[in-house]
């Protein structure tokens, strides 16, 4: 799991566990500060007149090194596919990948020299902004959720919890057998739930307000407090089933709600980055077209 | 007629059990009621929701009002087929296959339940994001596609575009997408036509695009002079020029100094260590220039060389130039004391007291009674003895009725004319000790003595013409006296820019010792160290720092240098014009 990758855990046998982010003792972070602190100190003792840009030597230099450590940071997606361990493990790709890839806020920061404007340069800038963005989401979650999804399964593989509610839904056709027709119209709301079925938006929010079984119970609650005899009884069962899926429906909303902040930001991430690449060649080609 | 009825279910396992059971007659009725035939748990079924009929061979089904099943994959109220081939009915999870049997015989009905296809796939993959998103694949692409179609193939489409045009069209250019930031103010008018200056493509901006508008400027120096005053190339420096070399670009363009795209501003002004990279040491790479070192104005500048008068060829003036360093002194010919005229004591304030009135004077005269600034305030219009002198020194020697008669100033030869008539019209009227005349005597004689005398007093030592005038003797026997021409000139200047008009503030006589100067060959330009008094380097603590920018010009011409053209009077390019000083006079005294 992500989530032991980034906490350090002391294994059984004492061989301890490090974390992508700690990898070496944090060689990359202390690369990538080195980078940074360098590009600054240059940046801030070149007179470049009449001010800093892209194209002074310094510029292009950044700019070089912008770009090749954008293709390099790219090429992760290649090299995850293939684990392997050693001085050049996944873990020490990874390491490097996000402390290098933010070396580039201050690389590509000072390659602009801090001229933005609405044209092809800046949109180069700030799809890589948003790519970086993106990843610093994904690190925050990869620290935290992971921790939370496990708490939220209870020990629960995801099978069982999706069975949980088969199991309860078979238990609502019986109960409900025998509930008046418009009663039976009310159960089979929450028959039709499909807790699979909420797109993006819902799925992040985590709130269902046309959720079926909601409904369905809050309505036959009321039929409750106004009827009696076997009607009751009956409707008590329903009831009682229909607040026991409710919570297991919450639990599945809630291990989806994590897995979906997990994941989602992958979906910036790695598409913007081809659009950044994209953006990239435009970036250079049209410099070198228009010279 | 006979239905066998078979309820298929599946165990935990997934066991098949059924059970069967028969029912006699031709109808059966399904629904969820305990009292129906086909007895279906869903609750998606109407406690009686179908009928279905044997008539034949052929099996109908009929729903109850408002109810639907699915016949043969259709959705319908009601339906029949012909029983050797056999049905499928379902209802809501329920199926309800209705064996082939032969016309008569038992019918088999298998009642099952159904997962609904493909509606609730509830796997654990589920649980993922990529169950409801587009592929991270298919969005790359599409990205990649939208970025390079808008920000690399259409910007390259208007540029052919361009090529196909003349001039350039007042509509977008995709390639102004391209642009790296606003052009500068004065070349705002191109902001829509990237090629005025990047004419081809992957070519660097060359000169040429840049001579294309810009006709009339000049090179700095001459190109091999400049590039061998270029202070020594450093390592650094050597690696530039490679680059340079690698990529066809030729050092010493317009665009190196004349940066673009850095927002619509104005030009910076030129910094002081752009001329001083090769002025400051300019004797030592240019041991032949004519140039002293100039590295900073408050440090390192040569005092001022004006160009001035330093003798005559002829009656033509010849310029020179020379350090104030050196006292030099200028030779126009005038004589004119200027301490005398600034006195605050003495004839000439008595008489400016006494023609206040009349010119405007006051207790004593002041450098503006007799000098006046030109239009723009850049400079003095030149002296004119018409105007600025002849207020007090009179040239009047009669008066016919009310009319003053004055010698003709700059014509000598008419002055020794008028001289000679005024006495020989005048009535030969005796005089003490004068000689008579005698007859066949012609007056001449009487009339030329007191002629000849006048001349000579004139041209001679307290006359009129030789106070202020180098006068030239004539032949011996001749009354043919000349004068020096007098010349001064307008601009001292002229490598350098200088203007009276922010200066304004000062007194003249804060930087032109005239106070103290009794000749009129003293040069009373200010010297280096009294522009210090308030100038320095461009980074000095001075009260103005002043670049070299400031007087000088990379391109200069006669006009002001570029720097105070953008600053001050709105980027049009100007030089001093000299107007006629009585008009001049007139308009102050109106605006007075």
């Amino acid at each position: 799991m992500a989530s032991r990758g980034i906490s350090r855990t002391e294994l059984k046998d004492g061989v301890s566990h490090e974390g992508f982010l700690r990898h070496k003792r944090f060689r990359w972070l202390k690369i990538t500060l080195g980078l940074s602190l360098l590009s600054l100190l240059v940046y801030a003792f070149t007179d470049v007149q009449p001010r800093h840009n892209g194209g002074s030597w310094l510029g292009y230099t950044l700019g070089t090194i912008g770009a090749l450590l954008i293709l390099w940071l790219t090429l992760l997606g290649l090299r995850k596919r293939a684990m392997t361990s050693g001085r050049w493990s996944l873990k020490a790709w990874t390491s490097a990948h996000v402390y290098l890839g933010l070396s580039l806020i201050v690389v590509a920061t000072l390659h602009t020299g801090f001229q933005f404007g609405w044209n092809v340069h800046t949109l180069a800038y700030a799809l890589m902004m948003l790519v970086i963005a993106s990843g610093v989401y994904g690190i925050s979650v990869y620290a935290t959720l992971p921790q939370e999804l496990s708490d939220n399964r209870a020990e629960m593989t995801k099978p069982q919890m999706i069975d949980a509610v088969a199991k309860l839904d078979r238990q609502l056709q019986v109960a409900a057998q025998p509930l008046t027709v418009g009663d039976t119209e009310i159960v089979s709301l929450s028959l039709d739930d499909n807790v699979f079925g909420g797109g993006l938006i819902r799925r992040l929010s985590g709130r269902y307000p046309r959720c079926g079984t909601a409904r369905a119970l809050r309505e036959l609650q009321q039929r409750l407090a106004v009827s009696s005899g076997r009607e009751a009884e009956a409707l008590e069962t329903v009831t009682n089933l229909l607040e026991r899926k409710l919570a297991a429906l919450d639990r599945i909303r809630r291990q989806l709600k994590l897995r979906a902040m997990l994941e989602v930001w992958l979906y910036i991430h790695v598409p913007v980055t081809f659009a950044l690449i994209a953006a990239l060649t435009a970036h250079i080609i049209s410099v070198f077209f228009y010279w | 007629m006979t239905f066998l009825l078979r309820q298929i279910s599946r165990s935990a396992e997934g066991r098949e059990i059924v059970r069967s059971s028969r029912v006699e007659g031709d109808r059966l009725t399904i629904g969820r009621g305990p009292e129906c035939d086909i007895h279906l748990t869903d609750l998606a079924v109407a406690l009686h929701h179908a009928t279905v009929e044997r008539t034949g061979d052929r099996l109908s089904v009929r729903t109850e009002k408002g109810l639907y099943v699915d016949l043969n994959g259709r959705k319908a109220t009601e339906g029949s087929f012909d029983l050797p081939a056999g049905g499928d009915i379902r209802i809501a999870s329920h199926r309800i296959r209705v064996l082939p049997a032969a016309a008569g015989a038992e019918v088999a009905i298998d009642i099952s339940r159904v997962e609904e296809a493909g509606s609730k796939d509830r796997s654990a993959g589920m649980f993922s994001l990529t169950s409801v998103m587009p592929s991270k694949r298919a969005a790359a692409w599409a990205l990649i596609a939208v970025v390079l179609a808008v920000f690399l193939a259409w910007p390259i489409k208007g540029y052919i575009d361009r090529q196909q045009e003349k001039e350039a069209v007042e509509r977008f250019h995709a390639d102004e997408m391209w642009s790296s930031g606003k052009l500068s103010l004065a070349h705002t008018a191109l902001e829509n036509d990237c090629q005025a200056c990047h004419v081809r493509a992957f070519e660097a901006v060359t000169d040429a695009a840049c001579k294309d508008c810009h006709t009339g400027i000049h090179d700095h120096a001459d190109p091999f002079r400049l590039a061998r005053a270029q202070p020594g190339l450093t390592t650094w420096g050597k690696v530039e020029l490679a680059f340079k070399e690698t990529f066809d670009i030729p050092p010493g363009r317009c665009v190196e100094c004349h940066t673009e795209h850095e927002g619509a501003t104005q030009m910076a002004p030129t910094a002081q260590r752009f001329c001083s990279d090769c002025h400051a040491t300019l004797e030592e790479q240019l041991p032949d220039t004519e140039l002293a070192n100039a590295g900073d104005f408050g440090t390192a500048h040569p005092e001022f060389q004006p160009a001035f008068i330093t003798r005559w060829d002829g009656d033509r003036p010849v310029l020179g130039r020379a350090s104030l360093a050196r006292n030099p002194r200028e030779d126009s010919n005038l004589k004119f004391p200027h301490d005398l005229h600034l006195s605050k004591t003495g004839g000439v304030a008595q008489m400016a007291r006494r023609l206040g009135t009349d010119f405007g004077f006051g207790d004593a005269l002041v450098c503006k009674d007799c000098h006046d600034a030109t239009p723009d305030g850049v400079r003095f219009q030149p002296v004119n003895m018409e105007a600025d002198c002849a207020m007090c020194h009179s040239l009047a020697f009669d008066r016919v009725g009310g009319t003053i008669r004055t010698l003709r100033h700059g014509e000598p030869e008419q002055v020794v004319a008028d001289l000679r008539d005024f006495y020989r019209s005048r009535s030969p009227a005796p005089r003490a000790g004068a000689t008579r005349r005698r007859p066949g005597q012609v007056g001449r004689a009487f009339g030329s003595v007191g002629a000849v005398q006048a001349i000579r007093a004139v041209f001679s030592q307290g006359g009129a013409c030789y106070d202020c005038h180098q006068v030239v003797a004539p032949p011996p026997g001749s009354l043919a006296f000349d004068i020096r021409p007098v010349a001064f000139p307008v601009r001292y200047m002229h490598k350098g820019w200088f203007d009276h008009k922010p200066h304004e503030t000062e007194e003249c006589t804060s930087c032109h010792l005239a106070e103290k100067s009794g000749a009129a060959s003293d040069l009373l330009l200010p010297d280096l160290a009294s522009c210090r008094e308030c100038h320095g380097g461009e980074s000095a603590r001075a009260e103005v720092p002043s670049g070299c920018a400031m007087c000088h010009d990379y391109h200069m011409d006669e006009g002001a240098p570029s720097m105070l053209i953008r600053q001050r009077v709105g980027g049009k390019k100007k030089d001093t014009v000299i107007a006629d000083t009585a008009t001049l006079r007139r308009a102050a005294a109106e605006r007075r």
